[in-house]
């Protein structure tokens, strides 16, 4: 089994281009997590990472829109944003493991879309800052439609990752899988600055205990229901379903008022699980 | 109703600095190409932006438009929250 790594964590941009508006202490615990699932992913020795990511307008628009586009590039250039505070990088792909991915998804009635160049915007760029800070590891980004409804369904999301994750398996390389965004936050809509943050916490116990079928039974409408990019949490259904019942660990929740955002991060134990 | 001409109109000036340097220079001219209904040329060109929400348009494209014109965040929310 090639499934070495699984995290899930926050990419808002306040995390590193507004660091110093958070209150120290809430910076402290969340650099602290990010920090902590490095050390893991280092230790694992991946040799690739397949990130459930989402884009903010970034390469798609309604011209087409795909619920699922999955990264066959040689290379993918980031982040896209020059206020972001991230050095401008380039970060090898893995399309051999994007074409299997594709296959496995095909055989089971699955078609994602896929794209041979896309440009990464602080949605993986900020989680790829915190846990490959060299930039040196092969991605294959999968974004899920977040922004244009309809969005795909968690159900959905998670056969997506339940499919992703039998490829992980059966490959030979060390792999990762992680997921970014969310929580409650409502970015450039009327609720932005609230955060929901007992739905995030109910969120974040489905996701420690597997509860598969409650993130499966989660509506669209009830992640929205937190803030526009609350529904960013796909992306972490989309990793409960390549778990495949593997537990979790909540290593840091901040409601992080100046970023309007609840901002989590999570470890998984891929390893005894299996 | 052309939400999606409005939202691409929007989308362009973000992204691409000659349509921004243009859309700077005259709304209108920019506005000219592409095919919106008047009450949507309108309100673009005079950057209302509780009209441009209540429209329809989608937030990351709004908000990011809102701040190259230098609104500040509680202005901006302010005007999006203004209507019901």
């Amino acid at each position: 089994m090639a499934l070495s790594f699984a995290c899930a964590l926050g990419h808002a941009p306040g995390i590193v281009a507004w660091r110093e508006a958070a209150p120290a202490e809430q910076c402290e615990r969340l650099y602290q997590a990010f920090g902590q699932l490095r050390t893991r992913l280092e230790a694992a020795r991946l040799e690739a990472l397949v990130l459930f990511t989402a884009e903010h307008w970034a390469n798609f628009f309604l011209d087409h829109i795909s619920p699922y586009c999955i990264g066959r590039a040689h290379e993918f250039a980031g982040p896209i944003e020059p206020w972001l505070k991230i050095d401008k990088a380039t970060v090898k792909g893995a399309p051999d493991l994007a074409e299997a991915i594709l296959t496995a998804c095909h055989e089971r009635d699955i078609e994602p879309g896929f794209s041979y160049e896309m440009h990464l915007d602080h949605g993986t760029m900020i989680p790829l800052h915190f846990l490959t800070p060299a930039m040196n590891l092969p991605i294959v980004p999968i974004v899920i439609n977040t922004l244009a409804p309809p969005l795909p369904t968690p159900r959905r999301c998670f056969l997506l990752g339940h499919a992703v994750g039998e490829v992980v398996r059966s490959d030979a390389r060390r792999i990762g899988v992680i997921a970014t965004g969310g929580m409650s936050h409502d970015p450039g809509e009327r609720n932005h600055g609230i955060i929901d943050e007992a739905f995030d916490r109910q969120f974040l116990d489905a996701m420690e205990h597997a509860d598969t079928e409650r993130l499966k039974n989660y509506t669209v409408a009830q992640l929205r229901a937190a803030g526009a990019g609350a529904v960013e949490l796909l992306n972490w259904i989309a990793l409960g379903g390549a778990l495949q019942g593997a537990r979790g660990e909540v290593l840091a929740y901040e409601p992080v008022v100046p970023w309007a955002t609840g901002i989590g991060a999570m470890g998984f134990n891929v390893v005894s699980a299996s | 109703m052309s939400i999606y001409a409005l939202q691409k109109a929007i989308r362009d000036v973000n992204r691409d600095p000659a349509k921004r340097a243009a859309f700077f220079e005259s709304p209108a001219a920019v506005t000219a190409h592409y095919a919106l209904s008047e009450a949507e040329r309108d309100a673009l060109q005079r950057r209302d932006y509780a009209t441009l929400y209540a429209m329809g348009v989608h937030g990351l494209l709004l908000r990011p438009f809102s701040i190259l014109h230098s609104v500040s965040e509680a202005d901006y929310l302010r005007a999006i929250r203004g209507r019901g």
